[in-house]
């Protein structure tokens, strides 16, 4: 970032919210959508079941703050709980459509986990989590955060949590049920699937 | 279900910024055809590899850009030695780089020499004369390491026009860039003789 040749970091600020790329023409291979993401590592980038480049600037501080807090507070009830393994936002699932993405936070069974390969562990597992937490951001807009959670759902992922901070809206997404909203919640609770996990929204609002 | 396409027009405003693309094998022919699937943006490749996504310009580049044009191609109908080419040409640099100048002209001697499919590809040189537009959004740095790039790959005149500035910046070979104050006219000679490019109206925009 410091030579001349480098854009200046105001470039990027001018990145909208969320672009996208249709990649088809690359044919690109899994090892290559790897070397992409470490090669673009200040930048977010998933890819869509349709072969389309998700890029996405770095999340804003705020954002962040309330992304740490989510994963430290699912990180913390699955030590004690010990039946599951949480991951932070920069993991990338490679689900059953050909879509790689990344969930805010999210927990797999350590079943699963242990039954993937260790070439799979480090890379962008052909796996879905069974549960998802994605946090809307002030820019993402609702519709795609919800068509993305319709997404995980789709490919397997047993609960997912949409939080809408703007509008203090939790979404629960769970298998063949339709979507519950919940208004302004003090408290989500994750079970049955996630036993005693309760997560407090006061910490997140 | 896949997510919602967000078109680039969608921005708040025109950006551009850089996807190391080195992962991938980037060839002339993946170029074009991920800038036909993506026709709401517009693509450049450095010769680091990386893939430039611009979003379309906005309304007062697109008319600045038009009236470059149209005085350029204007002067090179007339003159006949050379073809005036508009800001969707790909030009291949001998480094590797695609890049797409606002306005560009290459002379018909070269011209004449490519086939109907070469004509309808990028064009594998350097642009003889180009002219780059500098808008507000733009990085002035990342627009002057382009003008020496192109210069380092056979360009002969370049003039780097920066609105929010004010100033022409005027590129030759083995010579120092000459700048201009909010110049009224500029001067194509002795690469494109007679060409004088009419300021005023682009500086006071419309």
């Amino acid at each position: 970032m410091t030579t001349a040749k480098q854009p200046a970091v105001e470039t990027y600020t001018t990145l909208p919210y969320r672009l996208v790329l249709d990649i088809n023409a690359l044919d690109m291979t899994e090892d290559q959508f790897f070397k992409l993401c470490s090669d673009n590592d200040d930048l977010r980038l998933e890819l869509t079941a349709k072969r389309e480049l998700i890029i996405m600037p770095p999340a804003g501080a705020i954002t962040s703050g309330r992304n740490s807090e989510l994963h430290g507070q699912m990180y913390i009830w699955a030590r004690q709980d010990g039946s599951g393994k949480t991951f932070e936002s920069s993991v990338g699932f490679t689900l059953p459509n050909g879509a790689v993405l990344s969930p805010d936070a999210s927990w797999m069974l350590w079943s699963r986990w242990n039954a993937l390969t260790e070439a799979e562990q480090v890379r962008f597992p052909h796996i879905s989590p069974d549960f998802v937490i994605e946090l809307r951001s002030p820019s993402d807009r609702l519709t795609v955060a919800q068509s993305k959670m319709v997404q995980y759902m789709e490919n397997g992922v047993r609960l997912g949590w949409l939080i809408d901070p703007q509008n203090k809206r939790v979404y629960v997404y769970r298998q063949d049920q339709p979507v519950e909203t919940l208004e302004e919640p003090d408290t989500v609770s994750g079970d049955p699937l996630l036993p005693g996990f309760v997560l407090e929204m006061q910490r997140i609002w | 279900m896949v997510a919602t396409r967000l078109l680039a027009s969608d921005a708040p405003y025109p950006f551009r910024f850089p996807l190391n693309i080195s992962a991938v094998d980037m060839t002339e022919e993946r170029l074009l055809q991920l800038s036909s699937d993506n026709g709401d943006l517009r693509l450049e490749l450095t010769a680091k590899k990386e893939l430039i996504i611009m979003s379309p310009a906005g309304g007062m580049t697109g008319w600045r850009s038009g009236q470059v044009g149209f005085q350029l191609g204007t002067w090179a109908k007339r003159d006949g030695t050379g073809i005036g080419l508009g800001s969707s040409t790909g030009f291949v640099l001998p480094n590797g780089a695609i890049y797409a100048p606002y306005a560009s002209w290459i002379p018909r001697s070269w011209w004449d020499t490519l086939s109907k499919e070469e004509r309808d590809g990028f064009a594998h040189r350097s642009p003889d004369f180009l002219v780059e537009l500098r808008s507000e959004w733009d990085d002035s740095a990342i627009f002057q390491d382009k003008m020496t790039e192109y210069l380092e790959n056979g360009t002969l005149l370049g003039w780097l026009i920066d609105f929010p500035e004010r100033l022409v910046h005027i590129y030759r070979p083995g010579q120092p860039v000459e700048i201009l104050e909010e110049p009224d006219t500029v001067s194509g000679d002795p690469v494109l003789p007679g060409f004088v490019l009419e300021l005023r109206e682009l500086w006071q925009g419309i």
